[in-house]
């Protein structure tokens, strides 16, 4: 009985004694809450912003095919035709060319890279 | 005609009284001397003091006249103590006296307040391994409280022919807390730990001394519905005072209602020491009891701020401990002082105060609990 009534005023002023640690946090959220509510609305938009616009940015940012023949043109001269794919992303890696395999695929659909049918690849420019 | 007049002598105090009134009249003129000229609480032990004189003349049996007899005008004002009403008003007006700022700047304070409690339970053991009921064992326990109106409030509940010697026991270590205090703090501290000094209190701000009151009534009275009466008092009166539109009614609970209380709960604690009820060898167990209850209430709170200190980065002064108890603001003032006398530049009467107000609490809290136990 004795153990049992020490730990419940024990506990219970421990719980108090939190409680009113609390308080002035919680008073001080409370009267700067316009504050924290714009910011948080603020960082709300932003986010929503932001997933709109990351797709737009990466279409509109990467060069077309035509772009991409332009940079690529120079480091298939460099390359005895027919070439392999891994060849034409070896040089485009040495000449520090941004995503090359992204690259090569746009210049695959576009038909600037042409498939011999053995693995091997030509430029059709 | 020498009839009537022999008759009459033998219905006077000095025909009926015997050496056990004696015994109580010393006992209360000794309270009356430490209450005026040393002193020693005399807010309570002046009016106890003197309704011990009162309670001890000897009177003829049957009249109406003693606090024990049913009609006596004295026996109405005792009905204040039996039924647990005075204690309540004292907390009202303890509510509305006490300032909370210090403990709010402190929360963790509040754990030297819990830590005190512990006399009330091992005493409860202690007497009930001296033959005690459990009922008489949590009512002599809750002495270790330090709490006068506390005290009362749980004997009158779970032992009423206990009130008495409790309420003296109670009052009267109360009073002592300047002999009783200093040898188990310095006995129980070091030097360079006495020496520690307190941080300055942050500043509290006046929203949160008003929803302290809230909070404390609503947590502590789920936990123990049954310390309602008197923490739902303490926290009324600590909002009347912070509330701030109300305050006639603060001041009057802080002054008239106190003081009302207090003259009566303390002159009918003293008339109810009546020699052949009080001087009884359960009396003598409680006294004895009771010294040990409220030894180890300070001997707790000073090991727990101790061992608190193993674990804090910012050490406590472990002579805070003491103020854990509820006695308020003596032990405060105690800790205080040998505070001073070690370093006459550490201050730690506001962080006494602290563990003061959460001893108050702490031990209405026990008190609901004991008394739940046995609902």
């Amino acid at each position: 009985m004795a153990a049992v009534g020490a730990s419940i005023v024990f506990s219970g002023l421990v719980a108090l004694s939190f409680v009113i640690s609390q308080i002035h946090k919680i008073l001080a959220l409370w009267e700067e809450r316009e504050k924290y509510l714009a910011r948080f609305k603020k960082r709300l938009l932003a986010r929503a912003a932001e997933k709109i616009q990351a797709p737009d940015y990466a279409q509109r940012q990467f060069p077309d095919a035509d772009e991409l023949a332009e940079d690529y043109g120079p480091l298939v001269d460099q390359l005895k035709q027919p070439f392999t794919l891994s060849q034409l992303f070896e040089v485009a890696r040495q000449n520090d060319l941004p995503h090359p395999h992204l690259s090569i695929q746009r210049l695959q659909e576009a038909g600037i890279l042409v498939a011999q049918g053995d693995g091997t690849f030509t430029w059709n420019r | 005609m020498i009839d009537l007049l022999f008759q009459f002598l033998l219905n006077t105090g000095y025909y009926l009284a015997d050496y056990r009134n004696y015994i109580m009249l010393v006992v209360g003129s000794t309270f009356l001397y430490l209450g005026t000229a040393k002193k020693y609480e005399p807010l309570l032990l002046v009016p106890i003091g003197f309704g011990i004189l009162v309670g001890n003349i000897p009177f003829f049996k049957g009249f109406g006249i003693g606090i024990y007899e049913p009609n006596s005008v004295l026996h109405y004002l005792y009905f204040g103590v039996t039924t647990g009403v005075y204690p309540s008003i004292v907390f009202l007006g303890l509510g509305a006296m006490t300032d909370f700022s210090s403990l709010l700047a402190q929360p963790k304070l509040m754990l030297l307040g819990a830590a005190a409690q512990m006399g009330i339970y091992f005493t409860f053991l202690g007497a009930l391994f001296f033959g005690f009921a459990p009922k008489e064992a949590a009512s002599i326990g809750i002495i270790g409280g330090a709490d006068g109106p506390t005290s009362i409030f749980l004997t009158a509940k779970l032992a009423p022919h206990l009130i008495g010697p409790i309420a003296i026991a109670a009052y009267s270590y109360m009073a002592l807390i300047p002999v009783i205090q200093p040898p188990i703090m310095r006995l129980l501290t070091t030097k360079r730990e006495r020496l520690i000094k307190m941080p300055p209190s942050r500043n509290v701000s006046k929203k949160e001394l008003l929803i302290f009151p809230i909070a404390g009534v609503l947590l502590c009275c789920f936990l123990a519905p049954t310390a309602l009466p008197l923490l739902g008092m303490l926290f009324l009166g600590n909002f009347l005072k912070e509330c701030g539109v109300v305050n006639r009614l603060a001041n009057t609970a802080q002054s008239a209602i106190i003081d009302t209380a207090t003259i009566f709960l303390g002159f009918t604690v003293g008339c109810s020491t009546q020699a052949d009820v009080f001087l009884t060898p359960k009396s003598l167990g409680i006294f004895f009891l009771g010294s040990v209850a409220f030894s180890i209430a300070t001997a707790s709170g000073v090991i727990f701020a101790k061992i608190m200190n193993l674990f804090l980065r910012e050490k406590i002064n472990p002579l805070l401990g003491a103020a854990g108890v509820s006695a308020v603001p003596g032990s405060a003032r105690e800790v205080h002082l040998m505070g001073l006398k070690q370093d006459p530049t550490n201050f730690l009467l506001m962080h006494g105060m602290a563990c003061n107000s959460s001893g108050v609490i702490g031990s209405a809290i026990c008190a609901g609990i004991l008394w739940s136990f046995f609902i």
